[in-house]
């Protein structure tokens, strides 16, 4: 009693202080909350961090549950994707404050008997606290050291802040070659001219700064390094810039790469960062992705470029519960990048993998550019859909009028600065974060109620002559998700399920394996197993894995 | 301590040394062609070092060629084992990694061991040829740097030649993995079950078998003939079912492929078998990977395997096929075909082609991302028991016979019987882990010294750079054109066109010091006088490449100034100047 009363109390301080969050998080304010669950929930959390990014800050990982949390099926929750995307930090640590401050409710308690949430608030902290710094600017990378443009020297052409204003906002000149015109609705915005609508550009558009190291390039050499979000394995590509000397280069990728790949138990990962497979699923069979080789004897396997039928499916009712749960609609259609982390969740880690932003700028009706009819507002101007969006609401703080300045890459032309502010386009004001974290909350809450789950039914016996038994039973998979997707069929860095007979006494197994692994068995489905066995007396059976719960039955021949 | 001091003491030392050294003395002996006369570290070249006598020869070559070894550990493995770097070159003639480098490496594989033992023999050698005063060891040290690591997988070594062992295991390194996916690591390894260190064949009588002892020699089996009755079957390698699983020999020691390993156009294992988590997810990989990315100087690379007498070139996958393009293959073609020429036997060819592919090799990484000339050698072929080609089966019989009557038995286990726990009465038998894939002890040194002498190629057509020429006109208005041909007299260029397309290493810079630079350009065509303007940094000029056995030309114009001193600055070419 007096421990309830006692995490009550914790429970409302807790409130207390998120209700006192006004912003989105620094790394001192994130550690703190790391802390905070540690101390108000140490019955369910450990903390720890996993590693020390090259700019100082701490990888967290938050372990949400009970007992041997290694053991039991697992959701690696994941913010921070993008270093620009601050609502995903705010999602995933705010997941973590949610999920345990409902630990009070019975389903929610039993839910952490049963399972373990790994919980990775912030991939991205050295591009982040961008956010918080005296010079304010979209970042993606790490403080790594890294030579985008490849000329031999590193950060000698970042932005330059030439209005003085702490943001990086943006520069338009007015030029017979420009590349973009006035958006009609809006002429704060700018707009790609089309050609093939005989618009004539009338301004170059590029972000605030000049071209310091004279080569032509305005701000393609900053001081920021390799980008989380292009450094994994799937569809890596070499010499991109911010995707690192190689795949998994980065501290921070090894290190929650590292951590999962040992993390057998996980069956599912969220990632809280630009892609979106949950407002629409993944297609199969989708076209493009890498072609197979010709010639030559195969290393092996074939290279898997889309969800597979079963897999898709299982997508398919996931994101009818995302759309449902959150009540978003109006998702601009995203595309992953090269190297991506939700990509690689699947592809290469081999589990299911679900993405979300979380938030987008909410659909506005189709403007005279008239390319938004049908899609997400960002398609076609996203600055102008936003600005629109914003006066709707009363936003206001979020853009620059532009404003004539002397630039010295172009003596003698009008130059302005000014425009929209950064962050704005991804981030919604922080007044509407708590209900977009609650609503995510719940979905992944019922997300765990879909896991893989190892059921034993229909157990017989039947006695045949001479002490033979034929013992049979069906290995049932209750949940809703496939124990294992197609790619965790085939890496050995998945479990399968393994079916055990132990025998007692003199015994003898006739047929059938006394041991074995199962092939994939989707949700709601079964395999049917046999043996003959000789003798008398008990049995056991236990078939399960880790990431899909174990179940022993008692046999008496 | 004091020069004298000092030169006493190294004295004293070589002479110890060279006591131990002479159980001849050096009058009583003529030396043959090619071979150092009297080496200051004598090796027996037939047999094999585990990694502590490896280091202890290391360090005798530190001890007796100070001006030439240096020996530093580049990291750890994962059992904890030093990875050592050698680090050859004349260090009174500049310093290491300013001078144009070729890289070596040895038993990534751990169980083709005699990559190791080539790969030292190529230390020794030129240590030794350069101590014996030969010419162009001389100068071959002088211009150039050989980064030598050995055993870049040691813990398997150790494994291999300390523990049972077939021909073809342990290739992974020691890192505990789960092969067959039922949550228990390495639980069912082969079993050494009559105990003599190798692990051979396991085969039993059987009215239903497949084979017949051969009647020429009935120490091995033969399929049996159409008509003919099998009396054999054979059941693998020597083991019991430990797990009792129902497999044999399924999951054992380690589990992955080092050279699948390597950050590009990396593919996890269900596409190809054997890599491990991600790039460099082994230690003793990223640990060369590591010490790649900070020498830039390296140029040319080789690593030692076995078997097959292949000298191998990418790309390892068909993908990659745009990353090797006309002038690339040009240089590769140059290089393995005199190859060919200098290990008679050994065919040049491309790997995904003409032997399988690899996603995340070594050399595929060292071509693709850092714009290096990487090729490995396949070592041993069975052509050479008796020198004839091999076909339909011949080389089984002739490893057989060659065993017999040049290697007195050496080679083979004799079948014996055995009371096996679940085949029952069997026996054990067969090939030594020391014979098939591994050279016999007489041909090692042949062998190592034809494949030394095509690095030694390779590393000698790592690019030379020089200022060929430089010119200075009047080009009227007080301004003075100076024009300075950069040339570069070996078969590698300093960028590779890969390199080229990439951006990979920063261009070649060429300066000029004297006079007050006015404007700076590339000359395209220096008899129609076509150039390409440099607008910022005129003095300092950077050129794209120095191409292969060719020259790259830049001009000046300069105010005022009389002398005038060219100087280039290359990563993978190194420096030269001249001054006019």
């Amino acid at each position: 009693m007096k421990k309830i009363l006692l995490s009550l109390c914790v429970a409302l301080l807790c409130g207390g202080s998120l209700r006192a969050q006004s912003n989105y998080s620094n790394r001192q304010q994130l550690a703190q909350r790391v802390n905070t669950l540690a101390k108000s929930y140490p019955q369910y959390v450990k903390t720890q961090s996993l590693a020390k990014t090259v700019g100082g800050s701490d990888i967290w990982m938050v372990t949400i549950g009970t007992g041997q949390t290694d053991q039991k099926p697992a959701i690696a929750v994941v913010g921070g994707v993008e270093g620009k995307h601050l609502l995903g930090v705010e999602l995933a640590i705010g997941f973590a404050e949610k999920l345990l401050a409902g630990a009070v409710a019975d389903s929610v308690r039993q839910l952490l008997d049963e399972q373990t949430f790994y919980v990775f608030p912030n991939m991205s902290p050295d591009a982040t606290e961008q956010y918080f710094a005296a010079l304010q600017y979209e970042r993606s990378g790490n403080a790594n050291k890294a030579d985008y443009d490849r000329d031999g020297q590193t950060g000698e052409d970042g932005y330059d802040d030439l209005d003085g204003d702490g943001k990086i906002t943006f520069v338009r000149v007015e030029d017979a070659t420009g590349t973009h015109i006035l958006n009609p609705d809006d002429p704060r915005s700018l707009i790609p001219a089309d050609l093939a609508k005989g618009q004539a550009g009338q301004y170059l558009l590029f972000a605030e700064g000049i071209d310091n190291d004279k080569d032509g390039q305005f701000n393609e050499d900053g001081e920021e390094g390799i980008h989380f979000n292009k450094n994994a394995t799937y569809r890596y590509r070499n010499f991109l810039p911010g995707a690192g000397e190689h795949a998994v280069s980065e501290v921070e990728n090894r290190a929650l790469f590292d951590f999962l790949y040992d993390a057998f138990n996980v069956y599912a990962v969220v990632a809280f960062g630009p892609y979106n497979n949950l407002s629409t699923p993944e297609q199969v069979g989708r076209s493009g992705g890498d072609e197979q080789p010709q010639l030559g004897r195969r290393p092996g396997g074939r290279k898997i470029t889309s969800w597979s039928a079963q897999d898709a499916k299982a997508n398919v009712f996931v994101s009818e519960q995302y759309n449902k749960i959150t009540g978003t609609t109006g998702a601009p259609k995203t595309v992953a990048g090269e190297g991506s982390f939700a990509e690689w969740a699947y592809y290469h880690y081999g589990r299911f993998s679900f993405s979300t932003p979380g938030w987008w700028v909410p659909s506005v009706k189709a403007d005279s550019t008239g390319r938004a009819r049908g899609m997400g507002s960002s398609a076609s101007d996203p600055v102008g859909a936003y600005l629109k969006w914003a006066a709707s609401e009363g936003i206001t703080n979020n853009f620059t009028e532009w404003k004539a300045i002397e630039h010295p890459d172009f003596p003698g032309k009008r130059v302005e600065v000014g425009g929209i502010h950064p962050f704005v386009l991804t981030n919604p004001p922080y007044a509407l974060v708590d209900g977009i974290v609650g609503k995510h909350t719940d979905f992944v809450i019922a997300l765990a109620g879909m896991a893989p789950k190892v059921d034993v039914l229909d157990l017989k016996t039947e006695k045949l002559d001479n002490g033979l038994t034929r013992v049979s039973l069906k290995v049932f998979n209750s949940g809703l998700l496939p124990n294992l997707t197609q790619v965790g069929e085939r890496s050995y860095f998945l479990k399968r399920i393994a079916v055990n007979v132990q025998t007692t006494g003199n015994q003898q197994v006739l047929s059938g394996r006394k041991s074995q692994t199962l092939d994939a068995i989707g949700g709601r489905e079964t395999v049917e197993l046999s043996w003959l066995v000789q003798g008398s007396g008990k049995l056991s059976i236990k078939a399960g894995s880790v990431s899909s719960g174990t179940k022993t039955v008692e046999v008496t021949l | 301590m004091t020069k004298s001091k000092k030169y006493i003491l190294t004295l004293s030392v070589m002479m110890t040394m060279a006591l131990m050294a002479m159980a001849q003395k050096p009058e009583n002996i003529l030396a043959a062609a090619g071979s150092p006369p009297n080496p200051k570290v004598p090796i027996s070249w037939n047999r094999y070092h585990d990694n502590t006598a490896l280091e202890e020869i290391c360090r005798k070559m530190v001890a007796a060629h100070p001006g030439l070894v240096s020996m530093a550990s580049i990291g750890k493995s994962v059992e904890g084992r030093e990875l050592w770097m050698l680090t050859i070159t004349d260090r009174e003639q500049g310093s290491a990694d300013r001078k144009p480098a070729a890289y070596i490496d040895g038993g990534i594989h751990a169980n083709e061991i005699q990559g190791v033992e080539f790969a030292l023999y190529i230390a020794w050698y030129v240590t030794e040829m350069h101590a014996a005063g030969n010419p162009f060891f001389k100068q071959l040290l002088a211009e150039k740097t050989f980064y030598i690591a050995p055993s870049i997988n040691p813990d398997s070594r150790d494994h291999f030649i300390h523990n049972p062992n077939t021909q073809n295991s342990s290739r992974s390194g020691q890192k505990p993995v789960d092969n067959d996916r039922d949550g228990l690591v390495d639980e069912d390894d082969f079993d050494d079950l009559n105990g003599d260190g190798h692990i051979t064949q396991m085969r039993r009588k059987s009215p239903y078998g497949e084979y017949v002892l051969d009647p020429q020699d009935p120490k091995r089996l033969i399929p049996a003939g159409e008509g003919q009755k099998g009396e054999y079957e054979l059941l693998g390698y020597e083991g019991i079912d430990n797990d009792g699983d129902g497999l044999v020999n399924e999951d054992g020691a380690g589990g992955y492929d080092p050279n699948r390993d390597w950050g590009w156009n990396w593919q996890p294992n269900y596409i190809q078998g054997g890599a491990y988590k991600y790039p460099f997810s082994l230690p003793e990989n990223r640990a060369v990977a590591d010490f790649f990315l900070s020498h830039p100087n390296i140029g040319a690379a080789q690593s030692f395997h076995n078997t097959g007498g292949l000298l191998l070139r990418g790309p390892g996958a068909q993908e990659d096929e745009p990353n090797f393009t006309r002038d690339d293959i040009a240089v590769y073609d140059a290089l393995g075909k005199k190859g060919e020429e200098l290990i008679p036997g050994y065919r040049y060819i491309v790997t995904y082609k003409d032997l399988y592919s690899v996603y995340g090799g070594e050399f595929d990484w060292m071509h693709g991302a850092r714009g290096v000339f990487a090729m490995s050698n396949e070592l041993w072929n069975a052509n050479f028991y008796f020198n004839r080609q091999q076909g339909g089966g011949r080389s089984q019989a002739d490893q057989y016979l060659f065993d017999q009557y040049l290697m007195f038995g050496d080679g083979f286990v004799e079948w014996k019987p055995y009371n096996h726990p679940q085949y029952g009465e069997i026996e054990i038998g067969g090939f030594k882990k020391n014979y098939g894939r591994l050279h016999p002890g007489f041909l090692l040194e042949s062998d190592a010294h034809r494949n030394a002498s095509f690095v030694i190629y390779h590393a000698y057509h790592t690019p030379k750079v020089a200022v060929a020429d430089v010119e200075v006109v009047d080009a009227g208005g007080g301004l003075k054109q100076v024009t300075a041909v950069i040339k570069n007299e070996r078969i590698i260029p300093t960028h590779s066109a890969h390199d080229i397309a990439h951006k990979i290493e920063v261009p070649d810079v060429v300066s000029l010091s004297g006079g007050t630079v006015v404007a700076g350009m590339v000359v395209e065509n220096r008899d129609l006088g076509i150039t390409t303007e440099q607008r910022n940094d005129p003095a300092n000029i950077k050129v794209s490449n120095i191409p292969s056995n060719g020259i790259t030309t830049v001009r000046w114009l300069v105010k005022g100034g009389d002398k005038f001193t060219v100087t280039v600055d290359s990563k993978k070419g190194g420096t030269a100047s001249k001054s006019l």
